[in-house]
């Protein structure tokens, strides 16, 4: 394929990858932003081209090596549930930007540390993106089959190069703020972490099953070659031991290689993306390294006795088979996997560069004397120029340090220098007494052994031939330290790690830390009790004034974002608004407001400028803490108690309405009672008056008021009977004799005894019956009982030439009895009241001439503890009564009547 | 999530270095094939595998 086609080829694929960070920038939707998907993606930045090319390079030259890059993160990631959710709290709500501001901060916002921490970075990096370039250079010229110019401003692969710089350092500094989520750029590489396991998968079918015939075929030939067995066991225990080494080491990186931080810490979205992450990044890793043994074995059995660079298999076979799309879209899959790691380290470096080294030391003075708008432009410059010279530094050191060595060893060194932040980083979440000089000493202690045994052996041998002089003494004298059984990058990392982690420990135990470190290490620790006010956990102690700061922030977040900020922080901790001195957590919340866009460090310069702290004594901060961790968990326990407490009262005032309800109803009843007794009792009095004071009544007006008094007698005797039967019915003294029972035989079994008083009034009598099964389950007498009474009511209403219908039907299992009776109706009002006990005599002008006013609350009582009901319905001449009984609910079991 | 459940993958973390370090990798270490490959290759793989499934597991159902 000629230069120029590939060449455009490139440009089109970086086109696509502009448009979707584009889109996604714009956008914004829900797909994009609560994309659990994207996130875990985005994390697969951590295959780069090491991987896609170096991996199978390594699996033909040394075996099982290639494996345990993945394996550590794969043992560690599960337990990420519990680790980077802290970190990610964290980093939060201290607006953290990058690893350099999570370490520094923890040890005092230190910014010499985090100065130290973005050159360990830089240095550890810079050759890791150098390697990168030399993928895409020497692949770029593998496929276009050209030799590599000498002379860069001729070479195709620099313009490949200073593209990808330009593209990085447009989309890497969209926003000021650097803690803030870059939705463009996380896309883009999710794509690109997507695209490149899609073409690797391509190869790894094309080599397993169109080049050979499967698995077993390639590893039935494979296993003739005769190094196979060497290559793919352990050699031993000597061989696991270095197996184990590179697994710690890969399990730290994941963590600790800054574009892993931004991506997994920084671009997190949402906590709950990590759940996700836990199981689809593995899966990830594992398909993207299921195809590595048949490539590099197929590779190897296809260019057997050749001298080829096996890094370069995944090119070079499909090459062999003349297969040119195949050849292309390896080619891009590689170019994928170089630049997100290019883009996604360049802009996380520019980040630290700018905001732990730049700004603090010597850009500060100049952003403070300028105003909002010129400081966003200077500080994206800053960043803009950052990334364009990392790219190009990384570029220089390629073509002049990194052009002999395999991708392999580069990247394995970059990894042991970067877990040498391992130590102060695992120790800023999970050790309270880690001090700064601890850290500061173990990291430096570490670098050092890492730059004797590591980094000037391996780029002193690009221009010399061997050690010479004084440096030849110095490593005779310490190969006493040599480990003849571990590889030299195992043996590195363990002395180094070792070295580290002891000055570390010893350092910090032997000396008091600062006051400001241990408040942020409690911070740290204990950051889920933290976590909803953390401001109140930063200790402050001085005299500071809110417009000195408001100042401050005005010429960096502008007037309006400061002052919505503001009124968020008033509200959020019920600050009155015109309150002048500031405390410590608005001066912690103006750091953090800071922080993002300067760094840490530079925030907190920034403030100590107008601000005037007094010293605080560590005994005294660790007091404060006590005091706060007590009263947060005593706050707690306070809330949940006076929640109960408030639960509590609000039953007993529901229970107290009730009483005082049913106790109205009790006077009411006892009101009733007494008026409706009353009324008897008086006709009975003064009938008997008039007998017993006048001897000469004739004998038939004395016959009326004698039987007058037994009428009335027979009444009070009634409203006794019903009074009794009522509160048993309540009281549930009664038991139902539930059967199966004819309902139409029971109706005339009720409507028998009054017959001959329907038919003296001539008054219609009718039955419409619906039903094709009259067999119903209820309890006969009772029923009865119900019927008379209405159809008692029915007989009292309805005038001469009346009607009494009644209807019968069933639907959806329920039995519903109809009685209609024309006549008076009743008070749309009172519809739900004739069921009260004693309706009739509150309601004078209705009132019957008698009955004792507590036969519909019995009728209603009655049908209640049948699971039924009892409804009234004014009809257009006259009113319905409705009874429905639940025919499906009733038990066979004679049951009780419920107190209601 | 519960701290329980939460629990449960950092035993996971756990139980995975375990299984992929020695004396328990070393039992497997042969060249000899299972299923057309070599047993070493399988056994990781497929701890790998399974580690992707337990963890997968523990979300569907716990996670709430």
């Amino acid at each position: 394929m000629s230069s120029v086609s590939l060449f455009a080829v490139v440009i089109l694929y970086l086109a696509l990858l502009f448009l979707v960070a584009h889109r996604a920038e714009k956008k914004k939707s829900k797909i994009w932003v609560n994309n659990p998907y994207i996130y875990s993606l985005s994390l697969a930045v951590y295959c780069t081209a090491w991987t896609y090319y170096g991996s199978i390079g390594v699996a033909v030259n040394s075996g099982l090596d290639y494996l345990p890059i993945y394996i550590g993160p794969i043992i560690i990631i599960p337990a990420w549930i519990y680790i980077n959710k802290k970190i990610l709290r964290i980093s939060r709500v201290n607006k953290v930007s990058s690893i350099a501001d999570f370490i520094s901060l923890r040890y005092g916002n230190s910014r010499s540390f985090g100065a130290i921490i973005t050159l360990v970075c830089i240095f550890g990096i810079i050759p890791y993106i150098g390697l990168q370039i030399k993928a895409i250079s020497e692949t770029f010229h593998l496929v276009t089959n050209t030799p590599i110019s000498k002379n860069i401003f001729t070479d195709n692969a620099t313009f490949v190069v200073v593209l990808l710089a330009l593209f990085s350092s447009y989309y890497g500094t969209r926003y000021v703020d650097a803690s803030e989520k870059r939705l463009g750029i996380i896309s883009a590489v999710a794509l690109e972490s997507f695209l490149k396991l899609v073409f690797l998968i391509v190869l790894g079918v094309f080599v397993t099953f169109f080049a050979f015939d499967g698995f077993s075929d390639i590893y039935a030939k494979a296993s003739l070659l005769p190094d196979f067995k060497e290559k793919n066991t352990f050699n031993g225990l000597e061989g696991s031991f270095n197996w184990m080494i590179l697994c710690l080491i890969s399990a730290s990186a994941i963590f600790l290689l800054p574009r892993q931080f931004h991506t997994t810490i920084v671009e997190n979205r949402q906590e709950k993306h990590l759940k996700t992450a836990i199981w689809f990044f593995p899966l990830y890793l594992l398909i993207f390294n299921l195809f590595v043994f048949p490539i590099a074995w197929g590779g190897k059995i296809i260019f057997e006795g050749q001298t080829v660079n096996p890094e370069f298999y995944s090119i070079l076979i499909p090459q062999h088979f003349g297969n040119q799309i195949i050849t292309v879209l390896v080619f891009l899959g590689g170019l994928s996997s170089s630049i997100s790691m290019v883009i996604i380290s360049s802009i996380t470096l520019s980040i630290m560069l700018s905001n732990n080294l730049i700004i603090p030391y010597g850009w500060l003075d100049k952003l403070k004397s300028d105003n909002e708008e010129k400081n966003t432009k200077s500080i994206m410059n800053i960043r803009k120029v950052s990334i364009f010279i990392l790219i190009v530094t990384a570029f220089v050191f390629y073509k002049y340090f990194i052009l002999k060595n395999s991708l392999y060893s580069v990247g394995l060194i970059s990894f042991v220098i970067i877990s040498q932040l391992g130590p102060s980083f695992f120790g800023a979440i999970f050790w309270r007494r880690g001090s700064y000089k601890g850290a500061i000493i173990g990291l430096i202690g570490g670098l050092v052994i890492c730059y004797f045994g590591l980094i000037i052996p391996q780029y002193y041998f690009s221009y010399n031939q061997e050690f010479k002089g004084f440096v030849r003494e110095l490593y005779n004298w310490f190969s006493f330290f040599d480990i003849p059984y571990l590889s030299s990058i195992s043996e590195v990392f363990f002395w180094s790690i070792l070295v580290n982690i002891s000055l570390f420990i010893i350092i910090s135990l032997s000396q008091k830390g600062d006051y400001r470190e241990r408040n942020f290490a409690e911070i740290y620790v204990d950051i889920d009790k933290y976590i909803q006010n953390h401001e109140n956990a930063f200790i402050w102690r001085g005299k500071a004034f809110v417009s000195d700061i408001r100042n401050i922030l005005v010429k960096f977040l502008g007037e309006k974002k400061t002052e919505q900020a503001m009124r968020i922080f008033n509200l959020k901790y019920n600050i009155d608004t015109r309150t002048e001195t500031a405390d410590a957590r608005f001066i912690k919340f103006s750091e953090n407001l800071l922080s993002g866009r300067i760094g840490t460090a530079s925030a907190k310069i920034l403030i100590e400028g107008v601000t005037h702290e007094d010293k605080i004594s560590l005994k005294e901060v660790l007091e404060i803490l006590e005091e706060s961790k007590e009263n947060i968990s005593l706050n707690k326990k306070l809330t949940e108690q006076s929640r109960e407490l408030r639960q509590l009262s609000n039953e007993l005032s529901f229970a107290n309405e009730n009483l005082i309800f049913k106790d109205k109803q009790k006077d009411d009843f006892l009101d009733s009672v007494a008026h409706e007794l009353r009324t008897p009792i008086t006709a009975i009095r003064s009938a008997g008056e008039i007998l017993a004071d006048d001897d000469d009544i004739p004998l038939e007006i004395k016959r009326e008021f004698l039987n007058n008094i037994i009428t009335e007698s027979d009444r009070l005797n009634e409203i006794i009977n019903d009074i009794l039967y009522l509160d048993k019915l309540e009281h549930g003294e009664i038991a139902l004799n539930i059967n199966q029972n004819n309902i139409v035989e029971t109706y005339q079994k009720a409507l028998n005894p009054i017959s001959h008083l329907i038919h003296q009034k001539n008054i219609h009598l009718s039955e419409v019956d619906l039903l094709t099964n009259h067999i119903f389950e209820y309890d006969e007498a009772r029923l009865i009982q119900v019927f008379q009474n209405i159809l008692g009511n029915a007989l009292k209403f309805t005038d001469e030439q009346g009607t009494i219908q009644a209807k019968f039907q069933e639907k959806d299992e329920e039995l519903i009895i109809k009685i209609f009776n024309t006549g008076k109706q009743i008070p749309e009002d009172d519809l739900n009241l004739i069921f009260d006990k004693f309706y009739q005599s509150r309601n004078q002008n209705l009132r019957k001439p008698s009955g004792s006013g507590l036969g519909l609350a019995i009728c209603k009582k009655i049908m209640e503890a049948q699971n039924g009901s009892i409804a009234a319905k004014n009809m257009e001449i006259g009113v319905e009564f409705e009874m429905i009984l639940n025919n499906r609910k009733l038990n066979k079991e004679p049951e009780r009547i419920q107190y209601e | 999530m519960k701290k329980r459940h939460e629990q449960k993958l950092i035993i996971l973390s756990f139980g995975l270095m375990i299984l992929f370090s020695a004396p328990i990798i070393l039992l497997f270490n042969s060249e000899r094939a299972v299923f057309g490959l070599p047993m070493l290759y399988v056994y990781i793989f497929g701890v790998w595998l399974l580690s992707i499934v337990a963890s997968f597991i523990i979300f569907k159902k716990y996670d709430e």
